[in-house]
């Protein structure tokens, strides 16, 4: 027999009782969604640029070329200093990625990043993010991002909340752990 | 109404004090009370530690005190010997003369705030009073909302019941309903780590700067105390059946 | 430690309190978390409703389960994820083997997987030579210290920052004396981005399974999981088959309390969904049983299944936080540690490691029973006649004396009179635990039924 007939042949004794799927019915909060988005985005250690536009995004980028930095962009619109290498290993000296967000999540400050044109790393491996999102696409809670998310068959997506951070070491936060070290978020 | 006193041993051996001021507040809001005989442990200790069959005779033997008693209620001033009675009666003895026995028991507190409320303190407590919140009572039979809960609905029976009383000033420990360290034979099997939590609760209780440790539990009560004295620490327990009465 | 040293719980709890300052120090770094539990719960005015909903969609799973562990196959393979299934530990790393040497991997990059703790996967791949990388930074510590993790979310929480300095000094020459977390931290993401980039797979836990999509979520705070995953061509995720849920909306549901009820955090930096392999490379998912079939055969352990890992519980524990991680006889400590690891913990101990003041229970955002199911486990054990040593001696004696009344009475009448009368230092010893450490009873004259004899009847 094999471990999959093993495996589904043991679950027929389950003892307990079949219990139906849960009806999921959850009130949101829905005043101000902006400002709870931003509240709970600096709590993750990120931050929001409110009155964003794509102008001001790409006077961002083009600072930051000048200061010599390596920059990519996977938003549209956006040019900056790099492009897509064929080897995902060579964006390690990546020092800023723009890259759009779907979805921005007002209950915990998370953007949901589908896909990314390229390769999947890129928004963990650059040294700092710029995600891109439409000030349109702000949801109150969890329940309502997984409704609207795309994600797609054989693809990969991610909720990315702040730079990456860990407490580890005595439960001290240190922002900056494997992934990006900041996270500007840039409305518009 | 006529009530039945449910002493536990641990009360009826140890704290006769705590089963006397039971017996005297309940008399006093004018109720008639009895003491069955007969009775032995709620098997507490036993089904603890998974024995349920050296816990059989004693908790059958505690359930036939009470089948065919006459009251309205039977009253405990234990709380986690009430919830072993009440759970260890129905897992041995699932009869109809059983159940009769379980629906009528109350913990002390439950039963001055469900049941029959206190209409009138006559007398001041002035004392500071740091509330021991024990697990079971809390968590179990639900005489609290315990700190994990977030509800937005909460409760407190035992505050409720004590903040009649005139001048009396009620606090908590810090971390209020964490577990004291007792956990009946858990004290013995687990020595060290018991004693940390014990020593820790004292401590919290103290530290409130409160006179007494009040509690509805006598065997968190005890256990504290041991520690209290342990430490010397100026503060005392109380059973709240005994600053109840005291205020009547 | 030596290899004879006692694995039972109370005696390795024994000796971590024998250091009362790091007790306290342990005890206070994890009711933190606690507190900053609260404060996030407190937040969600539907707290108690989402944990209902988690129970509920976590129940309705479990009776479900061989459904959707099928639909969930079916649709990683039309997104062309390779699915493998192992009915035991020994299987599951003869799966990953079988993978990671069809690609000659030399080494592989991890990210927090208790599973693979629980397998003892790290040093059977090290055995046939191949390099394992734990990368999340508290499992790197450990990893590096040679030591199990002492928690399942904060798996270092054990470790001062000292310790952690001497450490990183020796091993990736860090500066001597340097204990700045930040810096340290620092010192670990240099040296894990060079094994990033130069591995050849990737191995993550996975926190949910989504059965309608095909996909799996992986929860990190420092994106080693992402970092992993995402830079070789092989990718494995192996799971638990109770991590299953039949859809976002129930994901979404569990996501809400994972990170908040872990450590406070509103959501974890890291919730990523793979639904298919990167182009150009390859992703297995391995279901595994290992024993979660046979608990599911019985009503109160089942439930153990709809634990979500967000280590809760051993944050409110009291026994867990003054006992430390590595006093529990299993790869997961604390409450939960207890329920799912009672069955296979030798010196039957850790199922009494508890008090069962139920606090675990009250905070456990999917409603698992813990003190239920570790007071079930005690009489389990009772029944098998695997009661630890003292209370196999001495739990049919309390049996008989507390059942008979005269016996009963007598017994205590002796204790009462012999508190009243004798020293307390002849009694201590024969107190036990309770007189080594705190005072005996001041005993009464008499019993409260005598009383009402002479006063009320």
């Amino acid at each position: 027999m094999s471990s999959k007939s093993f495996i589904l042949k043991a679950l027929e004794q389950t003892a307990i009782a079949p219990q139906p799927m849960p009806e999921i019915n959850v009130a949101p909060r829905v005043d101000d969604l902006i400002g709870q988005f931003e509240t709970n985005l600096n709590t993750v250690a990120g931050v929001l640029h409110r009155a964003g536009s794509l102008d001001l995004v790409q006077e961002k980028v083009n600072t930051l070329v000048a200061e010599g930095k390596q920059v990519i962009s996977l938003v549209d619109g956006i040019n900056a200093n790099r492009e897509t290498p064929e080897d995902q290993h060579d964006l390690k000296d990546i020092d800023f990625a723009v890259i759009p967000g779907e979805l921005a999540v007002a209950e915990n400050g998370a953007i949901w990043v589908k896909q990314p044109e390229g390769h999947r790393v890129t928004p963990f491996i650059c040294e700092n993010l710029l995600l891109v999102v439409e000030a349109d696409n702000v949801v109150a809670n969890m329940h309502q991002a997984v409704k609207k998310l795309t994600l797609d068959s054989g693809k990969f997506g991610a909720f990315i909340a702040g730079p990456s951070k860990t407490a580890d070491i005595e439960q001290a936060l240190v922002v900056g752990a494997h992934g990006a070290c900041s996270l500007n978020v840039y409305l518009v | 109404m006529k009530i039945a006193l449910f002493i536990p041993c641990l009360v009826n051996q140890m704290f006769p004090e705590v089963g006397v001021a039971t017996l005297e507040l309940l008399e006093k809001l004018g109720h008639e009370v009895i003491l069955p005989e007969g009775q032995t442990c709620c098997g507490q200790p036993m089904t603890n530690s998974g024995c349920y069959e050296d816990a059989k005779k004693t908790t059958l033997k505690l359930l036939n005190a009470f089948k065919g008693v006459e009251c309205d209620a039977i009253v405990c001033p234990a709380a986690s010997c009430l919830v072993a009675a009440k759970e260890n009666f129905h897992e041995f003895d699932n009869s109809p003369e059983a159940q009769v026995v379980i629906d009528k028991l109350y913990e002390l507190t439950e039963f001055l705030h469900d049941v029959a409320p206190i209409a009138e303190f006559k007398k001041p407590f002035p004392h500071k009073v740091s509330l021991q919140m024990s697990c079971h009572g809390i968590r179990m039979l639900s005489l609290a909302t315990p700190s994990e809960n977030m509800s937005l609905q909460r409760h407190n029976k035992v505050e409720a019941v004590l903040s009649q009383i005139a001048d009396i000033e009620i606090c908590y420990p810090e971390r209020r309903d964490e577990c004291c360290g007792f956990g009946g034979t858990f004290a013995v099997d687990e020595g060290a780590v018991s004693a940390k939590m014990s020593k820790d609760k004292a401590y919290f209780h103290y530290e409130t700067g409160a006179k007494y440790v009040v509690g509805f539990d006598p065997s968190c009560l005890m256990n504290i105390d041991g520690m209290i004295r342990r430490q010397k620490l100026p503060i005392e327990t109380r059973h709240i059946a005994q600053v109840i009465n005291e205020a009547l | 430690m030596s290899h004879t040293a006692s694995k039972i719980h109370a005696d390795k709890a024994a000796i971590f309190c024998k250091d009362e300052d790091r007790v306290n120090w342990h005890s206070k770094a994890l009711w933190l978390l606690r507190e900053k539990r609260d404060r996030a719960a407190s937040s969600l005015p539907e707290w108690e409703q989402l944990r209902q909903l988690g129970s509920e969609i976590k129940l309705h799973t479990l009776t479900n389960l061989a459904k959707y562990l099928e639909m969930f196959e079916q649709n990683c393979q039309a997104n062309g994820i390779q699915v493998h299934w192992a009915k035991d530990a020994a299987e599951h790393n003869e799966i990953v083997h079988g993978i990671l040497s069809h690609h000659q991997v030399k080494k592989l990059v991890k990210s927090k997987s208790m599973l693979t703790e629980e397998c003892h996967m790290n040093p059977y791949l090290e055995e046939r030579g191949i390099e394992v990388i734990d990368t999340d930074l508290g499992e790197r510590i450990i990893q590096l210290a040679g030591q199990p993790p002492s928690h399942i979310v904060v798996p270092a929480i054990h470790l001062k920052k000292e310790e952690v300095g001497e450490l990183f000094h020796e091993k990736i020459g860090t500066e001597a004396g340097a204990s700045d977390p930040t810096y340290l931290t620092r010192a670990a993401r240099a040296h894990l981005r060079e094994q990033f980039l130069s591995a050849d797979a990737a191995m993550t836990g996975v926190n949910m399974a989504i059965a309608e999509k095909g996909a799996v979520v992986v929860c990190t705070n420092e994106g080693n999981a992402d970092m992993g995953a995402n830079l070789p061509k092989v990718q494995i995720h192996s799971m638990g088959m109770d991590k299953m849920v039949p859809n976002l909306d129930s994901a979404a549901v569990l996501l809400r309390m994972l990170a908040r009820n872990a450590t406070g955090q509103p959501v974890t930096t890291y919730s990523s969904f793979y639904r298919g392999p990167k182009a150009g490379g390859e992703m297995h998912v391995v279901i595994v049983d290992n024993g979660r079939s046979n608990m599911l055969k019985d009503k109160i352990l089942a439930e153990s299944l709809k634990c979500i890992r967000c280590g809760g519980c051993m944050n409110t524990c009291p026994v867990y936080r003054r006992s430390g991680g590595h006093s529990y006889n299993y790869t997961i400590p604390g409450p939960i540690g207890i329920a799912v690891g009672a069955q296979k913990d030798d010196t039957n101990s850790i199922a009494w490691a508890c008090t069962l003041c139920g606090s675990c229970t009250q905070v456990c955002p999917t409603k698992v029973p813990l003190d239920k199911i570790i007071h079930h486990h005690r009489r389990l054990k009772a029944e098998a006649g695997n009661l630890p040593y003292g209370k196999r001696s001495y739990m049919p004696v309390v049996g008989k004396v507390m059942g008979s009344a005269p016996m009963l009475n007598t017994s205590m009448a002796m204790a009462r009179t012999a508190l009243r009368i004798l020293p307390g230092s002849l009694l201590k010893p024969f107190a036990g635990a309770w007189g080594k450490y705190r005072e005996l009873p001041v005993a009464p004259k008499s019993s409260f039924e005598a009383w009402y004899k002479k006063n009320r009847s």
